[in-house]
């Protein structure tokens, strides 16, 4: 008898501790700044568990089927504290709350365990003997759960896992407290049967823990996920909802059927189709094939070389059934050359000249894609192209990003490009901006292809109008060494974010 | 990476999961000149002379100095002359190595954007195509970030967040500021710096530690910052460094252009561009043994393990400690001490998990022992991030330079990478993992160290002053090791030597 409810005291020790450890592992990963960290939850850790003790007071019948409540209770709340954590932090803005509420719960109901659990012994030991051995025990699985935690918890089952894992041991001690107390329970069986359903899902979150993670990821999104795939350059993931098929990479939304043509009439006309000699043209990203259907309207272009980092978004938009009717089997277009390489460097490597491009780049939100945005990017592209030949680009949203869609606009022109810039709305994206670029000023085509479903000629007008919320502001151009748009774009988007 | 693979691990770095025993990485110490520098020393008998020959100049040293002396010939048509050089290649301190992930300096790594005094730095990088009509090369200027410092769990870009965290700090670097305007205006100032350069300074006569409390500059990010600087331009500590040497840093610079010049090998691209113009003159391997004026007649002899050369001038870039084994009458060593270095290339198969801001071209911890690393791969233009090289440097500080210097010696390649690694392993705990090769290179003789009455020293007037047969031309003679103060000194001598061999400028 002895022996065994010592041993549960070591055990919840361990467990209480384990939970305090991974609270305090979890936030130094998601929030950085380990010592405050780690300062913060001990903190709020050990004062729970001073508010727990105190509470002990008012509990004054029934202390073992109490004893046993409190023990699920912690299995379940410790149990699944890392999963919430991390449900908390994908989610809500309110990761810190919860997670000082959680760690401040846990500390609540493991400072009820220890007084509870010397009253309950105090019966059966002289007061001596309790208090010396209780807390033996209580520094023992302290130490225990400290020496595991770093060398076995986090590296062989990872943060989720361990609570889950410590959670199971926490359901077990109550459910063994229910025979070792057997004495004085009121209704073990109904404590068994509660104690069982909590075991049982924890174990089933333990065996489940990776798919949990993964779970979390699909409520990212809220419609239907119908292709996922990470490839070493994104993460590709495309949603169904209705007749809505939507691409996003790595969590940005890059355009939903229901107005992409919108998007890519605009992107791909004005400029185009203003270049009635136009045979070569060159389309930088757009790996959907979207601007390469538009491209592929005009009969007089024999040629089209499409470069996109990605081999895999080229491969999904050459075969996937509902994508290639979305492109029109642009891909398999014989004109069509696709080459799967760094934009900036096979243009660096290769002089061949075009009549058009089409630069289609994600957003500049980081320096390595801001680079395709610099002075030395358009000056490269320069040489690329014949003498009456022209490139648009996708300069981000001039009404969201004022500054940096001018900024572009700057460094268009800082290259030695004359520039047109113009705007459009696309109900999925707001307010979008591109801008065309060439040796000579802009003059708006005469006629456009046939079959559009947004763009007509009259429209062309209002679209190089800028209202007044979205005219022109004086920024310094983008360039390798300063590149002042990535800053730009950052703070515009904290700005709207907030 | 995503959230989830960061998590994991983070968390697998955090609970320190290294396996002990083998490091699961290789490398070596790189081929080093210390040998053929020490037979020097060891005063080794000669060999027979294979080869008398006549040369109208002969430049000692195939440092950048050196080979300024000789590109400056070249420019002015002027092809009749010899450059000996000690080691199996030249380059001197802007040495680089290549492997398959990329080129990476041994030393040097990067330019300042030449200001308005640095006329002869900018001839040369107009020479190279850098510098088109007044606008440097955007290719070649340091790409964005350009700098982040590991500070409190995390990378921050630039080195202002750091320095104006606290407002103690805000405010102290704000007084420093004003204090390095009012210097900046003395024109004392410049690079390189002959051209404000004073024979004395109040300045030079405290270390830069009893500048700092003598201005009651408290703020430890300041204080840091600035012991930081002279460690990684001159290897001295700022206890060390003259107060002087130590403002030069900040206060010199006045680029018209947001820089560095920078280049995959690191300095090592203008040693392989200057050797397109001169390498055909040079003669690596050549240990100069012996320097003396010409018995009864003008000129000098100069004397290498098995040839004996007989010139009318001589340009000596080599160390100038070196100088007084060498060059005859030459009277005692110049008092004046050296840096330590050890430098690391590592080769990652991939970039490590960190925190922070985004991988920037040079990378430092705040206080760490080492000087952080540069990013060989950085003004790649791809927007990939593959397999790269980074170059560690730390000049070894504590104690003595001689202390220092031994500590090196006795370092074994295993503990010497250890120690790189653990260094690093502060801001990128699972940099195990990725780390293929760590190559060392160790520097006993790295520069020399600007301490406190380097600007008076007697000596360095004097053989910066010397009219022939030998002139002297190493950046020892400013005693601040920088690119534009070897150029210029190199330059300086050629100019001298040209113009006692009667050469007229050919433009």
């Amino acid at each position: 008898m002895a022996p065994a409810l010592f041993a549960t005291v070591c055990l919840i020790a361990a467990c209480g501790l384990v939970y305090e450890l991974v609270a305090g592992a979890l936030a130094s990963y998601l929030l950085g700044d380990s010592v405050t960290q780690f300062s913060t939850v001990i903190g709020v850790y050990l004062a729970s568990m001073g508010v727990g003790s105190w509470l002990s007071r008012y509990l004054s019948r029934g202390l073992a089927s109490r004893f046993v409540a409190i023990e699920l209770m912690v299995a379940v709340v410790g149990g699944w504290s890392s999963a919430l954590l991390f449900l908390a932090f994908a989610y809500t803005e309110a990761f810190r709350l919860a997670l000082y509420v959680i760690v401040a719960i846990i500390g609540i109901l493991v400072g009820l365990e220890v007084p509870l659990l010397m009253r309950l012994l105090k019966e059966r030991f002289s007061f001596k003997d309790v208090v010396a051995n209780v807390l033996t025990f209580d520094y023992l699985g302290a130490l225990i759960a400290s020496i595991l935690f770093p060398l076995v918890l986090v590296p062989k089952l990872g943060l989720v896992r361990s609570a889950l894992g410590f959670g199971i041991v926490n359901a077990v001690v109550a459910l063994w407290s229910t025979w070792l107390f057997r004495g004085s329970l009121g209704a073990p069986r109904a404590l068994r049967v509660v104690g069982g359903v909590v075991l049982a899902t924890l174990v089933a979150g333990f065996a489940a823990g990776d798919r949990l993670m993964a779970a979390a990821e699909r409520g990212l999104y809220a419609d239907d996920v119908i292709f996922a795939r990470t490839t070493p350059y994104q993460r590709i993931v495309l949603t169904v909802w209705k007749d809505d098929l939507r691409l996003y990479l790595n969590n940005h939304l890059q355009f939903s059927s229901r107005d992409e043509y919108r998007y890519h009439e605009a992107l791909v006309h004005p400029g185009l189709a203003a270049l009635p000699a136009a045979r070569r043209v060159l389309v930088l990203g757009g790996g959907d094939g979207l601007a390469l259907r538009e491209v592929l309207r005009y009969p007089g272009v024999a040629h089209v070389t499409l470069v996109d980092l990605d081999g895999a978004m080229t491969q999904l938009f050459t075969t996937h059934p509902e994508l290639v009717t979305l492109n029109r089997r642009a891909f398999s277009d014989p004109r069509v050359t696709v080459v799967n390489a760094d934009a900036f460097t096979w243009l660096d490597a290769n002089d061949a000249a075009f009549d058009f491009v089409v630069v289609d780049f994600p957003d500049p939100s980081n320096y390595a894609v801001g680079k395709l945005y610099t002075t030395a990017f358009y000056r490269l592209l320069r040489r690329h192209l014949t003498p009456d030949g022209r490139i648009v680009v996708q300069s981000t949203s001039p009404m969201f990003a004022r500054a940096s869609f001018w900024c572009i606009e700057r460094t268009l022109r800082e290259a030695g490009f004359s520039t047109a810039p113009y705007h459009l709305y696309v109900p999925s994206f707001g307010e979008w901006g591109f801008i065309l670029a060439g040796s000579s000023p802009y003059a708006a085509p005469p006629t456009l292809p046939p079959g559009l479903r947004f763009l007509s000629l009259g429209q062309l007008g209002p679209m190089f109008d800028f209202p007044l919320d979205m005219r022109q502001v004086a920024v310094e151009p983008n360039r390798l060494n300063d590149q002042v748009l990535v800053r730009t774009y950052e703070r515009e988007f904290e700005q709207i974010n907030r | 990476m995503s959230r989830r693979a960061f998590v994991a691990t983070s968390a697998a770095a955090l609970a320190g999961l290294t396996r002990k025993g083998s490091p699961g990485y290789t490398g070596g110490f790189a081929e080093d000149e210390s040998g053929a520098g020490h037979r020097l020393r060891a005063n080794a008998p000669l060999g027979a002379i294979r080869e008398r020959r006549r040369v109208p100049l002969i430049i000692v040293g195939g440092g950048m100095a050196g080979l300024s002396a000789a590109w400056w010939c070249e420019r002015q048509g002027f092809h009749d002359y010899l450059l000996l050089e000690l080691g199996h290649e030249a380059g001197g301190n802007a040495q680089s190595g290549a492997n398959a992930v990329s080129p990476y300096p041994w030393g040097a790594h990067y330019v300042p954007v030449p200001g308005k005094h640095a006329t002869t730095a900018r001839d040369l990088f107009a020479d190279l195509g850098v510098l088109k009509d007044g606008v440097w090369d955007e290719r070649t200027l340091c790409h964005s970030p350009q700098e982040r410092l590991f500070w409190r769990g995390e990378w921050h870009e630039g080195a202002e967040s750091f320095l104006l965290d606290s407002p103690v700090d805000r405010a102290e670097w704000m007084r420093f500021q004003e204090r390095l305007a009012t210097l900046r205006a003395s024109g004392e100032f410049t690079i390189p710096s002959a051209h404000g350069r004073p024979s004395s300074s109040p300045l030079d006569t405290l270390t830069l530690t009893q500048w700092l409390d003598r201005e009651s500059f408290r703020s430890r990010a300041l204080r840091w910052y600035a012991d930081y600087a002279v460690r990684d331009d001159y290897g001295t500590p700022a206890r060390d460094a003259s107060a002087w040497a130590g403002l030069h840093y900040f206060v010199a610079r006045e680029p018209d252009e947001r820089g560095p010049l920078t280049w995959p090998e690191g300095n090592g691209w203008l040693v392989a561009r200057l050797l397109e113009r001169v390498g055909a003159r040079v003669r690596t391997g050549s240990a100069v043994r012996a320097v003396a004026r010409r018995r009864g007649g003008r000129g000098v002899v100069v004397r290498t393990e098995d040839a004996e050369y007989t010139a009318d001038a001589c340009i000596w870039a080599a160390p100038i400690f070196v100088a007084s084994r060498v060059v005859a009458d030459f009277g005692p060593a110049p008092a004046m001490t050296t840096a330590p270095w050890l430098v690391a290339n590592l080769t990652l198969r991939e970039w490590p998990a960190e925190r922070g801001s985004a991988p920037a071209w040079d990378n430092t911890i705040v206080d760490s022992p080492g000087l952080g690393y540069v990013n060989a791969t950085h003004q790649r233009l791809s927007a990939l991030r593959g397999p790269t090289v980074w170059t560690y440097y730390h000049a070894l500080t504590s104690g003595t330079p001689a202390e220092a210097r031994r500590t090196l010696a006795a370092l074994s390649w295993s503990d010497a990478a250890e120690l790189v690694l653990r260094d690093l392993e502060r801001a990128h705990p699972a940099l195990r993992r990725v780390v293929e090769r760590v190559d060392l290179r160790r520097f006993g003789h790295a520069m020399a160290r600007p301490e406190p009455g380097f600007l008076s020293a007697p000596w360095r007037r004097a053989l910066t002053a010397a009219r022939g047969p030998i002139w002297y031309g190493h950046s020892d003679l400013s005693g601040l090791s920088l690119f534009e103060e070897a150029q210029d000194h190199g330059v300086r001598a050629a100019r001298g030597a040209l113009a006692l061999l009667g050469v007229r400028s050919a433009r």
